[in-house]
């Protein structure tokens, strides 16, 4: 037996030891870029029918509109419902079963004019209940959806998230193609919101949230539907709905193998390597590699999407309570010193809270400290600050992201410019949050935020309004998404007079406004653009591109 | 006989119930909110749902009533429900715990006829041109981390040669080839070596002599005598090896995509979801112990001499 234990006590040993590895290799992928990059488009002619798209992505949470929430759930979700808006990866809204959205004078109650004639899949009509049926499931205290938040701001929500009621105050249907929604809190960019899939009509077969059986093969109104249920961690597989109310889908099919979260970044690649994929993401070390050997060919991608990497400062408590401790910090960091080497150049310094991608609303060096490093001007600011040499600064960030070298560096950065003793703390992202949202949290914090539809509103207003510190009257925990306390009335009331401006020329200057009040204040320590890197089998598909969620156009995919 | 089984049956109650109970605590005590953030995502949860989800999962008891609760359910088959997905943990693990059976078996079958084959040759032609190259072959590869042999059979033969897709179908009998292979080479090198050794030490054993001296076929005396006793060390070293199998080769599944528990219990571990972490470590647990007891009445057989009691 003596032999038995020793080999117990090596296998589990060598167990631990790889996994170790294993684990530490585990890249994130939201990294990376240089410019926008041209994707190639139809070759004119009308499209041809037929074909099946292949890709992987990991096991999404949920597929059922209810409950999709991340960028791969939502890939699914999105091709299987159609709802009263589509977004293009540049912010521009496509009207889709919307006819009209007219707000009143106060945008304290929306109209939606309805696409009549139009049904899901399984002959059930998609009327104005239809909606009011997707929306009022979603928001159903028992189906307690990660993504029903969206819909906060309309009246009603808060008594049907209590379990209060049962129905939508805020939703009627005076006809069947017209909807009206009425407001809790005015909104002139709404209808922006119901681009998400949580705002999905659903059919009466769909049931209450807990119905496995529509959860894993939801019955949609969209471009495709699903072709069996949802094989978990395995396959979901969709297929062309012929009898689709809008411009139909040109895939005969999409095959889409689930791959596992740790390593499905080097999966979609050695699948796109050998011919597998159409469509892949890839490993961080391999950007080069790939670029090298894809870019001569068109396929591929790389772009700067809806979202940003900033660090977060403490503003209530430690260090950076003053304005100038905050703007010492953002002067001292080097980005395009970061940019270049630890991302090799593929990624853009970021100048701004909101990002490039929004053309429209994006302000060229909002963010004045972000611009270019400026040692001196740091450290005067500092030194008015009393962030003296020395000062303890700590810097919390999440572990198994691929964080660890570039924190690092910012790190090194504060250190030999200010002197201040950085005290690096990589944790688990449930256990950062915890720290993050404590009332005694100070420091910094590794942050990043992607925008959920194209308002500069979607970053300004949960990041860093008053109202959105939403503090745990008990614990003092903060419960929003602004979790460094930044507090400023000027900004809360440029916009939320924003939100309430129908104009959105308008709009978009008072949002800059307030973005520039947050910048001068440095709420917020922009550091780079959320870049994107997409393999694309552009040799063998027409008109494949990016949407405004990272995925592939699929339903306007043709075969060469 | 009879008694012992039952003695070592209850014994693994015991060991099951002090495995839960300890990762349970230690589960407890993990810094953050198992539902404080979504899965796959930075963003923090609406306060209202995390409120609705401490509800749902009894996640404000006290860890004793947690963990009476947790036992009630499960001694009546109810593992149950996830974090994440909000599924019954046993409709989750089922098919995963048929797949990691798939390949421990597949994989087992490989490292013993690999490992047993190259080891009889070896021990049979001690010293030989033979013999040095497997001396030298199963170091090197002991000496290989799993993860790259699996990459490097990956790229290989699925990106590079095309013989077998990257991610095949889950029905494909060749998806399985990849991930067994590089589960048994290692372990195949560790048998070979473990034969020959024991072989050697067996063919010089007195008994061995007799034989020869009596006049007994060389076949006979190999078959009969010296394979026959040199098999005991491997038995015990498959058996351990099989159980640690069964718990989910997390590497491998890892690298094949392979959707059995070990990716399981990453993935679970990562996300702090906890329903599926105890209802894969109880499993691992459950087969280790039930493995450990079967090789124990194996010796028995192959050995007369070995009494259980």
């Amino acid at each position: 037996m003596r032999l038995t234990k020793a080999m117990r006590w090596a296998a589990v040993a060598a167990t631990a030891a790889l996994a170790v590895t294993a684990c530490s290799n585990s890249g994130s992928s939201d990294f990376g870029s240089k410019s926008p990059s041209q994707s190639s488009q139809g070759a004119g002619g009308p499209a041809k029918d037929g074909g099946t798209f292949k890709l992987g992505i990991s096991e999404p949470t949920a597929i059922d509109p209810y409950n999709a929430q991340e960028s791969e759930g939502i890939l699914v979700t999105h091709n299987l419902f159609t709802g009263l808006i589509d977004v293009k990866a540049d912010g521009t809204v496509v009207p889709k079963l919307a006819l009209s959205r007219t707000p009143n004078s106060d945008c304290s109650e929306w109209t939606f004019k309805l696409k009549t004639g139009t049904t899901f899949t399984n002959g059930e009509p998609v009327d104005a209940e239809a909606f009011i049926r997707g929306w009022t499931r979603t928001a159903s205290k028992a189906s307690a959806s990660d993504v029903a938040y969206h819909m906060a701001e309309i009246d009603g929500f808060d008594d049907l998230q209590s379990g209060k009621a049962t129905t939508f105050k805020g939703l009627s249907a005076p006809s069947a193609d017209t909807l009206v929604v009425k407001l809790a809190q005015k909104d002139c960019e709404f209808d922006l919101r119901t681009f998400h899939t949580a705002f999905s009509p659903v059919p009466k077969v769909a049931g209450a949230a807990d119905n496995k059986t529509y959860n894993d093969m939801p019955i949609g109104n969209g471009p495709f539907k699903m072709d069996g249920p949802w094989q978990h961690n395995t396959k979901i597989t969709l297929v062309r709905n012929a009898d689709y109310g809008l411009d139909k889908a040109h895939l005969d099919k999409v095959e889409i193998s689930i791959l596992n979260a740790d390593n499905g970044v080097t999966l979609e690649y050695q699948g796109y390597q050998a011919g597998q994929f159409d469509w892949a993401r890839m490993p961080v070390p391999q950007y080069s590699a790939a670029k090298a050997m894809y870019e001569p060919k068109g396929q591929w991608l790389q772009w700067d999407s809806n979202g940003m990497n900033y660090i977060l400062p403490m503003t209530k408590k430690g260090p950076l309570t003053s304005k100038e401790a905050r703007l010492a910090i953002s002067y001292a960091i080097d980005r395009k010193a970061i940019t270049a080497g630890v991302f090799k150049g593929f990624f853009t310094a970021a100048d701004s809270l909101v990002p490039p991608a929004f053309p429209s609303a994006y302000q060229k060096g909002v963010c004045a400290s972000c611009v270019a490093q400026d040692k001196a001007k740091a450290k005067e600011l500092a030194d008015k600050a009393g962030l003296k040499p020395g000062t303890e600064l700590y810097f919390g960030y999440n572990t198994g992201a691929g964080h660890e070298e570039w924190v690092q560096a910012v790190a090194g950065q504060l250190k030999d410019v200010l002197g201040l003793k950085v005290k690096l703390d990589g944790i688990p992202f449930k256990e950062l949050l915890d720290k993050e949202t404590s009332p005694d949290s100070t420091g910094i914090y590794r942050a990043a935020w992607g925008a959920d539809y194209p308002t500069p509103g979607n970053f300004l207003t949960p990041l860093l309004s008053t109202s959105s510190i939403n503090e745990n009257p008990d614990s003092h925990v903060v419960q929003g998404d602004n979790r460094g306390r930044w507090s400023n009335p000027e900004f809360d009331k440029l916009t939320s007079q924003a939100a309430s401006t129908q104009d959105q020329g308008e709009r978009y200057k008072l949002y800059q406004q307030a973005e520039k009040v947050a910048m001068d204040d440095q709420a917020l320590i922009p550091l780079w653009n959320r870049t994107q890197l997409r393999l694309a089998n552009t040799s063998k598909w027409n008109n494949l591109t990016y949407d405004f969620n990272e995925n592939p156009t699929l339903s306007a995919v043709s075969a060469k | 006989m009879g008694r012992y089984v039952v003695r070592r049956l209850g014994q693994m109650v015991v060991v099951l119930l002090g495995a839960t109970m300890i990762l349970f605590a230690c589960l407890f005590v993990i810094p953050g909110d198992p539902v404080g953030s979504l899965a796959g995502s930075d963003k923090a949860r609406d306060p209202a749902v995390i409120a609705q989800l401490h509800q749902r999962y009894g996640l404000d008891d006290p860890l004793a009533v947690q963990y009476g609760n947790y036992i009630k359910r499960l001694v009546q088959g109810d593992m149950g429900e996830d974090f994440t997905q909000r599924r019954p943990v046993s409709e989750i693990l089922a098919p995963k715990l048929v797949n990691t059976a798939k390949l421990a078996v597949v994989a087992i079958v490989f490292d013993m006829v690999i490992g047993m084959l190259v080891g009889v040759v070896a021990a049979l032609r001690r010293y030989s041109l033979l013999d040095t190259v497997v001396t030298l072959a199963t170091t090197i590869v002991v000496g290989f981390p799993t993860f790259v042999i699996g990459m490097l059979l990956l790229n290989t033969f699925a990106v590079q040669l095309k013989w077998v897709p990257v991610i095949g179908d889950p029905g494909d009998p060749k998806q399985i080839i990849l991930p067994a292979l590089t589960l048994a080479l290692v372990d195949a090198a560790l048998v070979a070596r473990l034969t020959r050794g024991t072989m050697l030490e067996i063919l010089r054993a007195d008994y061995v002599k007799t034989a020869v001296a009596k006049g007994v076929p060389r076949r006979q005396v190999l078959l009969k005598h010296v394979l026959r006793n040199s098999v005991i060390p491997v038995i015990t070293y498959i058996g351990i090896s099989f159980g640690t199998l069964l718990g989910g080769a997390l590497i491998t599944e890892v690298i094949f995509n392979w959707d059995g528990v070990g990716m399981a219990m990453n993935t679970a571990v990562q996300q702090q979801n906890n329903p599926i972490i105890i209802g894969v470590a109880t499993w691992g647990v459950l087969i280790f112990v039930l493995l450990n007891l079967l090789v124990d009445l194996l010796y028995a057989v192959l050995d007369p001499r070995i009494r259980l009691g």
